[in-house]
């Protein structure tokens, strides 16, 4: 699919639509734009790329074509180590991605190729999660958690992938939650919460604003609580796209009367930070110049004021920002490379807990 | 109310651009269908970049209209030349090859043509008045149901396991283990995947297809040589196939149905709903004899249920934008981005794009058919050319189509390398087709039986759902053994009834290829039980399940095979030879990248084994070599390039 350029001419004369050429100048005019998502064509990821292409177009200076292509394979690692040996360094490749690629990466997991922490970051779409509980468990709110009438049985896909985040806030909190890992994707997920075969479960705040939503409306599930967002390094704000919803931070608090610490802690603002307030993260060959980074970040400021991304943007994801710039990529690059301690303790809880092998 | 969305929606669909839109998608979808290995999935994402340009109803009607016609289409190529079209379409290659190679490809064509539409009809139908109830239907769904299902399609599959048994248990077991390669449902573990990046998710369900049938046919009309083809392909009236199409009409609804069924459930696609309808049309057949060697009611069956699954896939998909296949998620994405957000609010918010869908399905249903009808003499006329001149396109199609799954090296390697398992199960005698059932079914088994034994512990064995879907497998059981019981006192009072053989596939086996393959798959076991002793004690149940039987029947083949060991290779010493170079073909298009070993193969293939003259080889095979080069282009941009010396 390099060739949707040539494609979309094609299409644009069949089918009599009139294609509009910008001719303008700017580093990025006449070229085009790889995004390379290491998923399928359906899921979340490729759709959010595709959702933001026409702004970036539209923003970058030289209106430069933006083709989005999808490399699924292997949980996501195929398509970043393709990234890793064949990406520009003139900010032409991007790879966008989410955390089931940032996972493998900090937890060193065999087969990956990409240096992802050596990567520059372009900018970043914020993808947070909502927990929300069956009304069965007789949970009202996020301090009832502790008191559920019924055994917590929450529903993954795998330890080490995306689920990490999740599985972590229960260690945080010190849940008595039995996971049943082995679902094929979070839709699935979803269903078995309303079959009544599950009930907690986390959903991505598009999903849970289009889906769980009208589940809440229904008296069918109850929201609990966000990953919460990044305030000064901490991930401890409110999300902006729930406000209404404590953070994990928030939660923590409540129920132990102290702002949470420790290697859990540690551990779970690490790989959460990833997980939701960069969900999906817009990575670059190492030595793309700081030129093309800070394009990108001009073009993220100007999407994020852009009206017609702010009325679309609020339909989606209840108005979710781009993040971009020197602080956005500090917070991840930080995020990737964890301490020692962290690496080990995240390694012994996959090991020993999810049977995870390294 | 409703009829009132209804009309609107046909209203909105007739406007000329829309129509327009929703042919262009069904002739991509025709063409994609056509071309093994190539699918629903390769045609919608191929008219993705397309749709953005035009209004939204337009643009869903272009990928509806692909995909509603995939199924139809790829009968012509299962038929006239015995590689699936698609995957879901592998019944159909076995039984509608058969048929066209004794002159009656008419016949099966049409079965399947009608077949094919009244699938599409029933799910549009399903879709039309199950979309307001169809939701408490996939909620009643739950995994302890989905686990019954898929026993059900195991408990068909056993039908196709043929005359001899141990030969066809093994291929089962075989397909069980390839089906658990890539990430364990139940552990984090990854089995047999060699260290290797590329098998972490497992072996992609289209490679398996075409390896498994298609490589195995090409190479056999590679074989062939420059000779006109031995049977020649007629399509001379379209009568005979009506009229089976109308003795088995109650087939077809039936296998629609289970078409339907399957496409409810997310994650199961087309493929296994297929197999489980043929299987059901082996079940109910009285005279089974037929089955593997050219039985229409096979093809009434299957070309029944894939095209109704892929249409009840959207049933999930717009009910809770939980995809129930691969083409129907890259349709949610579709939907996402025209600002849909299928869901529970989805009827009451959008129905009129409801009722677009429906009436864009059940319109492609029919009018694909329709031009299938049309263009079906001449494609057949086609195949009055010598076979190995069709090959030489066909296997680099097979390639391109290997290539979508992860656009690296080892999709073309793997194509091969299964394509060598087919042929050998081929002429060893092994059928393939519970292989393939096998493969298809040994995921959704595990995964559903590990969460529901997580979930339920044992509580759902008394489940009402599960209870009626057992009964399914129980109740025939019951009746086959008080017949057999009743068989025997006929017997014994001196009545003797002609008891049917059960199906098998044709071949007319090696001796010597059979044991080789007996002794491979014998390693393959030995070795796979050295590995699973190292996986997580839950990780080990599906290999254990596919080892246990699969050794011992492995090891007994051995000793047949050694005792009833000739050195017959010589008779299939040609295809041999071809098999050995498409592997080196593999492994130079790896080596020094795609275009200089594919101009070779092309040469080589028409010159060599077409035997066509100087000049029309080199027009044909600059012809092919453009398309595959076009193929690779809108698909993916980049062919594989060398690893070794990247010579372009």
């Amino acid at each position: 699919m390099r060739t949707f350029t040539k494609l979309t001419a094609t299409a644009a004369l069949i089918l009599g639509a009139s294609l509009q050429v910008q001719a303008q100048s700017g580093y990025f005019a006449g070229k085009s734009i790889d995004v390379i998502v290491p998923f399928g064509t359906g899921g979340a990821t490729f759709v959010s790329a595709k959702f933001l292409e026409p702004y970036f177009e539209k923003h970058l200076p030289g209106n430069p074509q933006i083709n989005v292509i999808d490399r699924p394979g292997g949980g996501s690692i195929l398509g970043a180590n393709w990234f890793e040996q064949n990406a520009k360094a003139d900010g032409t490749t991007i790879l966008f991605t989410t955390s089931s690629t940032a996972n493998p990466f900090v937890l060193g997991q065999k087969g990956v190729e990409y240096r992802l922490a050596d990567y520059r970051v372009a900018y970043s779409h914020p993808f947070s999660g909502v927990a929300y509980v069956a009304p069965s468990t007789g949970v009202k709110s996020a301090k009832d958690i502790r008191n559920s009438k019924t055994p917590l049985l929450y529903g993954g896909i795998a330890a080490a992938a995306s689920d990490l985040p999740g599985l972590l806030s229960f260690e945080v909190l010190d849940l008595d939650v039995r996971s049943v890992l082995g679902f094929n994707g979070r839709g699935p997920v979803r269903l078995a919460f309303e079959q009544g075969e599950l009930n907690i479960d986390y959903q991505f705040t598009p999903v849970y604003l289009t889906q769980v939503k009208p589940m809440v409306e229904a008296g069918k599930a109850v929201p609990v609580w966000t990953g919460g967002a990044m305030q000064n390094g901490v991930l401890k704000a409110r999300d902006p796209i729930a406000p209404e919803l404590p953070s994990v931070y928030e939660v923590y608090e409540q129920l132990n009367g102290k702002a949470p610490s420790g290697i859990e802690w540690e551990a779970f603002q690490g790989i959460a930070s990833v997980t939701y307030a960069y969900g999906l993260t817009a990575y670059m060959h190492p030595d793309t110049p700081q030129e093309v980074l800070d394009l990108f970040a001009k073009a993220a400021e100007a999407i994020n004021n852009d009206p017609e991304f702010q009325a679309e943007s609020k339909r989606v994801t209840n108005g979710a920002r781009l993040n971009a710039g020197p602080e956005t990529e500090a917070v991840i690059k930080a995020a990737l490379k964890p301490s020692d301690a962290v690496k080990t303790y995240l390694r012994d809880l996959l090991g020993n807990k999810y049977g995870v092998k390294f | 109310m409703m009829l009132d969305h209804a009309l609107t929606a046909l209203d909105a669909l007739f406007d000329p651009t829309r129509l327009l839109a929703l042919f262009a998608g069904m002739v991509v979808g025709m063409i994609f269908g056509m071309l093994p290995g190539l699918g629903g999935v390769a045609a919608v994402s191929i008219l993705l970049p397309f749709i953005y340009y035009l209004d939204a109803y337009s643009g869903l009607a272009m990928l509806l209209g692909a995909v509603s016609v995939v199924y139809t289409s790829d009968t012509i190529t299962s038929v006239l030349l015995g590689a699936p079209g698609s995957p879901a379409s592998a019944p159909t290659a076995i039984e509608g090859h058969a048929l066209a190679k004794e002159g009656q490809a008419a016949r099966a064509l049409g079965v399947g043509f009608l077949a094919s539409m009244v699938g599409g009809l029933v799910g549009s139908l399903v879709l039309l008045f199950a979309i307001p109830v169809a939701g408490p239907i996939v909620l009643m769904l739950s995994t302890p149901e989905l686990f019954m299902f898929a026993l059900v399609g195991l408990f068909f599959a056993s039908s196709m396991i043929g005359k001899d048994l141990a030969k066809g248990l093994a291929a089962a077991c075989l397909g069980l283990l390839l089906g658990v390669v890539g990430p364990a449902q139940a552990a984090a573990d990854f089995r047999y995947t060699f260290g290797q990046v590329y098998l972490l998710d497992g072996f992609s369900l289209t490679i398996v297809a075409l390896g498994l049938f298609g490589v195995a046919e090409v190479i056999s009309m590679l074989a062939s040589g420059g000779g006109i083809s031995q049977s020649r392909i007629e399509v001379a009236s379209w009568r005979d196939g009506f009229i089976d199409f109308w003795r088995h009409r109650w087939l077809v609804f039936r296998a629609s149905l289970i078409g339907v069924l399957g496409g409810f459930v997310p994650a199961v696609g087309a493929s296994a709903s297929t197999w489980v309808a043929y299987g059901h049309a082996i079940r109910s057949a009285k005279d089974r004899s037929r089955f593997g060697k050219g039985e229409i009611r096979g093809i009434a069956a299957s070309e029944g249920a894939n095209n109704a699954t892929v249409i009840s896939d959207l049933v999930p998909t717009l009910l809770f934008s939980v995809p129930g296949g691969p083409a129907a998620a890259i349709f949610l994405g579709a939907l996402f981005s025209f600002g849909y957000y299928p869901g529970p609010r989805m009827i009451t918010q959008s129905p009129d794009l409801m009722f677009l869908i429906v009436w864009s399905v059940a319109l492609t249903s029919v009018v694909g058919a329709l031009i299938c009808f049309a263009i079906t003499p001449a494609l057949a006329r086609l195949t009055r050319i010598p076979f190995a001149i069709i090959a030489a396109p066909l296997v680099l199609i097979m390639v391109v189509g290997a290539y979508q799954s992860t656009s690296t090296m080892g999709d073309i390697f793997m194509l091969f390398a299964l394509g060598g398992l087919g042929w050998l199960m081929k002429h060893g005698g092994w059928p393939r087709a519970p292989a393939l059932v096998g493969f298809v079914l040994s995921g959704p088994m595990e995964q559903y039986f590990w969460l529901t034994n997580q979930i339920h512990g044992w509580s759902w064995l008394m489940r009402p759902g599960v209870l009626i879907i057992g009964s399914i497998i129980v109740i025939p059981l019951v009746l086959s053994a008080y017949r057999w019981v009743r068989a025997r006192q006929q017997t014994m009072n001196g009545v003797v009834e002609d008891v049917p053989p059960p199906p098998s596939e044709t071949s007319t086996s090696s001796l010597g290829l059979a044991c080789v393959l007996a002794c491979l798959v014998a390693v393959m076991f030995v070795y796979a039980l050295w590995e699973m002793m190292s996986f997580n004690p839950t990780s080990r149940l599906m290999p254990a399940l596919a080892i246990i039987p699969g050794l011992p029947l492995a090891l007994w083949l051995v000793i047949r095979g050694v005792r009833e060991f000739q050195n017959d290779f010589a008779t299939d010493g040609a295809e041999l030879k071809i098999l050995a170079a498409l592997i080196v073909y593999a492994i130079s298009v790896w080596a020094i990248g795609l275009t200089a070993p594919t101009l070779v193969l092309i040469g080589w293939m028409l010159w060599g084994r077409a035997e066509m003259r100087l000049w029309t080889g080199a027009l044909y095979g600059a012809v092919v070599f453009a398309i595959v080069w076009l193929l690779f282009d809108l698909l993916r941009g980049d062919a594989p390039s060398g690893a070794l010396i990247s010579l372009f």
